[in-house]
């Protein structure tokens, strides 16, 4: 809040001085007067530590992303340099057209909402319950926060195996309970889902840990006060508690929703190669595809820039939304 | 005075700050354009750097038996032989991709002649001097000859060949259905016994690994060549598919794939298919003779004891080729290394060394085959007296790089079950047609 004010004060002085000064100081002009009076007055004296992170995240990442952009529209394939003097939008038009980009395009939407939305619920339920002052607490948010350390290399293989249509363990369960086998790898109608279950349990328990954080934010008080007024557990929860967990939900999705985007490593160790089975094609696996398996560089980046702009349509009003509440 | 001083100092310090970090930026990009250079100047004037995949089991071995003959022959040419493993060759052809693009190239690196040389397009150098000198032109079968040249001039040199289109089998799992192996000489028969073994063994039929799509794009190769013959297999690869031939193999597929193959094929791989066999799981299976490899390495597992070999019902006297080769990039950190290096590659003494290991064949015709065993010896007489050698669909010797993931793409969305005969058929006409 008061970064916010601090803000808005700084930029009607910068206007305000900047039209005395023109007037008071043409006489003894210096360039670095000139930039303190326009952005602040330390500009240049803190230069020293802003100024190198600022060009080499400018170079590296936007000046990246800039570039990346240009290729997507160039016709860059194969090896050589890209040609830079006939750019138009033909690889987009392409994607449009192709109906495994589309269909990489879907399964990247519904792994995104899907995961999101499910990791969520599973990963309050979770911090619920182990909020409720049970005995060995400090174990279970270990065991739940375990497979979130593992590395996707490794996860992807435990679920490739439990996978498994003969000798997996999910399916000798499934069996067990006297129901068919599924094939959940081979199914082009399952597969995805199988897979966000896989993502699901690896990252509920991050969930967890953010909505924990929140639940311990909340003062006894508010649980006291419901409780006096006669609500229920559910009631109290639902009205009292979860609303004031904005917040958490927020940045939980965020960072959930940028993961779903990079499911990539996981599809890719899953089968080891950069094709995911039929029906599990996303965005991030398509472009490596592209640029690595055919050469089609510009096609590759103008897969990727999708992707680019997926992410920056979820950061973007988060971030928004984090500056609005003066937090950034 | 202090406050003048300070304020000195410190716009010193910004100056010397901008001034760094602008060398450090000059410095990165002269770097990124220098290290070529250097790479290739001082670094790499005699170094000899070979990138494979040979990584695991047969592959790594076959490796070490050719670094080690290489160290006998040529004991002065320092050399780094770096084997870069994961799914197949994607991960050795990214870091080449990489690698070319960034104007890094290595020595030399494994991969597929034919076709398969147009996506190096522009970044292949000429290795003519080192075939004229060697006289690989009269040793070397005359597919390799061909198809190591690309635009007129060689651009690499073939270590082994490896075949397609064979059937393996268990002994003992088809003896319980009552299955004569040899006497399937049409994709009809092999059907047939299929459905034998099906219905008088417990076993699956035939063992499929299709966690990649590759397995299926070369069962489809190997069964068109064997059901509608040598000229429309050559001619849909030439790119003038008849349309009746793509679906009659297709429909022939279906019902393979449909009916006689294991319930997990989707969730495995080569390995664990070919797994099947050595543990009597299984009657048959259809891969590259590099399957037979595991069955040497399996104990107890004896060749025509228990487990045999057919050629692909249908294409009897036929040997899909499959090259392993090394290409020569322009560029070249280390030409007089690399040509010393092409020079071995094509020798008997590599050859020998390499293909006993590997379980392929040499691509030589004057090799004394007495070190291999009696399966490559087989191969290795089929291979000479071969009526047709046509090139194969998966490996880069019949289709571009880029036509080969249309097809695999085509696979995995229309043919990996549920099975679409009609979708999969144009996708592949679409594909190869020009």
């Amino acid at each position: 809040m008061t970064r916010n004010t601090d803000t808005g004060d700084d930029s009607g002085d910068a206007v305000a001085d900047g039209g005395v000064a023109e007037g008071g100081q043409r006489s003894g002009f210096s360039p670095i007067a000139a930039l303190n009076e326009r952005f602040g007055s330390d500009f240049v004296e803190s230069s020293q530590f802003w100024l190198p992170p600022f060009l080499l995240v400018g170079l590296f990442v936007y000046g990246a992303i800039i570039w990346n952009l240009l290729i997507s529209l160039t016709d860059f394939r194969g090896f050589g340099t890209p040609d830079y003097g006939d750019l138009d939008l033909q690889m987009y038009s392409r994607a449009l057209a192709d109906s495994g980009f589309i269909d990489a395009a879907i399964n990247t939407f519904i792994l995104l909402v899907g995961f999101t939305l499910v990791t969520l619920a599973l990963g309050l339920g979770l911090a619920i319950l182990i909020d409720r002052n049970i005995r060995f607490e400090n174990t279970f948010r270990t065991i739940y926060l375990l497979p979130m350390s593992l590395s996707f290399v490794v996860t992807a293989q435990f679920w490739a195996w439990m996978f498994n249509f003969n000798n997996g363990v999910i399916n000798i369960v499934i069996t067990s309970l006297g129901l068919g086998r599924v094939d959940w790898i081979g199914n082009p109608d399952i597969v995805l889902w199988a897979v966000m279950f896989a993502l699901m349990w690896q990252f509920a328990g991050y969930a967890m840990v953010v909505f924990l954080a929140g639940l311990r934010a909340i003062p006894n008080e508010h649980y006291e006060a419901a409780k006096v007024d006669g609500a229920s557990t559910v009631r109290m929860y639902w009205r009292v508690i979860i609303p004031q967990l904005k917040g958490s939900t927020i940045s939980a999705s965020v960072v959930l929703m940028v993961f779903a985007l990079k499911a990539f490593d996981f599809l890719y160790s899953l089968v080891g190669g950069y094709r995911p089975p039929n029906g599990a094609d996303i965005l991030a696996t398509k472009m490596v595809r592209e640029a690595y398996a055919n050469l089609n560089w510009a096609y590759a980046s103008a897969v990727a820039i999708t992707l680019f702009l997926m992410t920056l349509g979820i950061v973007g009003p988060y971030l928004y939304y984090q500056y609005n509440r003066g937090n950034l | 005075m202090t406050d003048q001083d300070k304020r000195l100092s410190r716009r010193h310090f910004v100056g010397a700050t901008g001034a760094a970090t602008l060398a450090g930026l000059a410095g990165c990009s002269g770097g990124g354009d220098g290290s070529d250079g250097s790479d290739g100047g001082d670094g790499g004037g005699n170094t000899l750097e070979v990138l494979h995949a040979w990584t695991g089991g047969d592959g790594a071995r076959a490796a070490e038996a050719l670094v080690s003959a290489f160290d006998e022959e040529y004991p002065d040419v320092d050399h780094e032989f770096n084997p870069i493993g994961g799914g197949g060759n994607q991960n050795l052809d990214a870091v080449v991709a990489n690698r070319l693009q960034n104007s890094d190239p290595p020595s030399s690196f494994a991969n597929w002649p034919g076709p398969n040389l147009q996506r190096y397009e522009g970044v292949l150098g000429e290795v003519g001097d080192v075939w004229e000198s060697e006289g690989f032109e009269d040793v070397m079968v005359e597919e390799a000859v061909d198809l190591h040249q690309y635009d007129g001039a060689y651009r690499g040199v073939p270590l082994g060949s490896h075949r397609l289109n064979c059937l393996f089998y268990n002994t003992s799992v088809v003896e319980e259905a009552g299955v004569d192996p040899d006497s399937l000489t049409s994709v009809s028969a092999l059907i047939d016994a299929l459905e034998t073994v099906q219905s008088e063994t417990d076993a699956i039929p035939m063992t499929h690994g299709a966690s990649g799509t590759w397995t299926t794009t070369q069962l489809f190769a190997s069964t068109m060549l064997g059901q509608e013959g040598y000229d429309a297999y050559m001619s849909f690869i030439d790119g003038s598919p008849d349309e009746a031939a793509v679906r009659a193999t297709f429909e022939s597929l279906a019902e393979i794939l449909g009916n006689y193959i294991n319930d997990d094929a989707s969730s495995i791989g080569l390995t664990e298919s070919n797994q099947n066999i050595i543990e009597g799981n299984a009657a048959f299976i259809h891969q590259g003779n590099w399957a037979a490899g595991a069955y040497r390495n399996a104990e107890d597992f004896a060749y025509d004891e228990d487990w045999g070999f057919k050629t692909y019902p249908g294409s009897e006297g036929m040997y899909m080729l499959h090259f392993d080769s090394f290409l020569y990039p322009s560029d070249n950190p280390s030409p007089d290394a690399t040509e010393q290096f092409m020079a071995f590659v094509g020798s008997e003494a590599a050859q020998v060394a390499f293909n006993q290991y590997k379980g392929s064949i040499p691509t030589r015709t004057d090799v004394d085959m007495s070190q291999f065993g009696p399966y490559l010896q087989e191969t290795q007489e089929d291979f000479a007296s071969a009526d047709e050698r046509p090139p194969n669909l998966q490996h880069g010797l019949g289709v571009p790089s880029e036509t080969m993931t249309t097809l695999n793409d085509v696979i995995s969305s229309e043919f990996s079950g549920p099975y679409n005969v009609d979708a999969a058929t144009e996708g592949f006409v679409d594909a190869v047609s020009n």
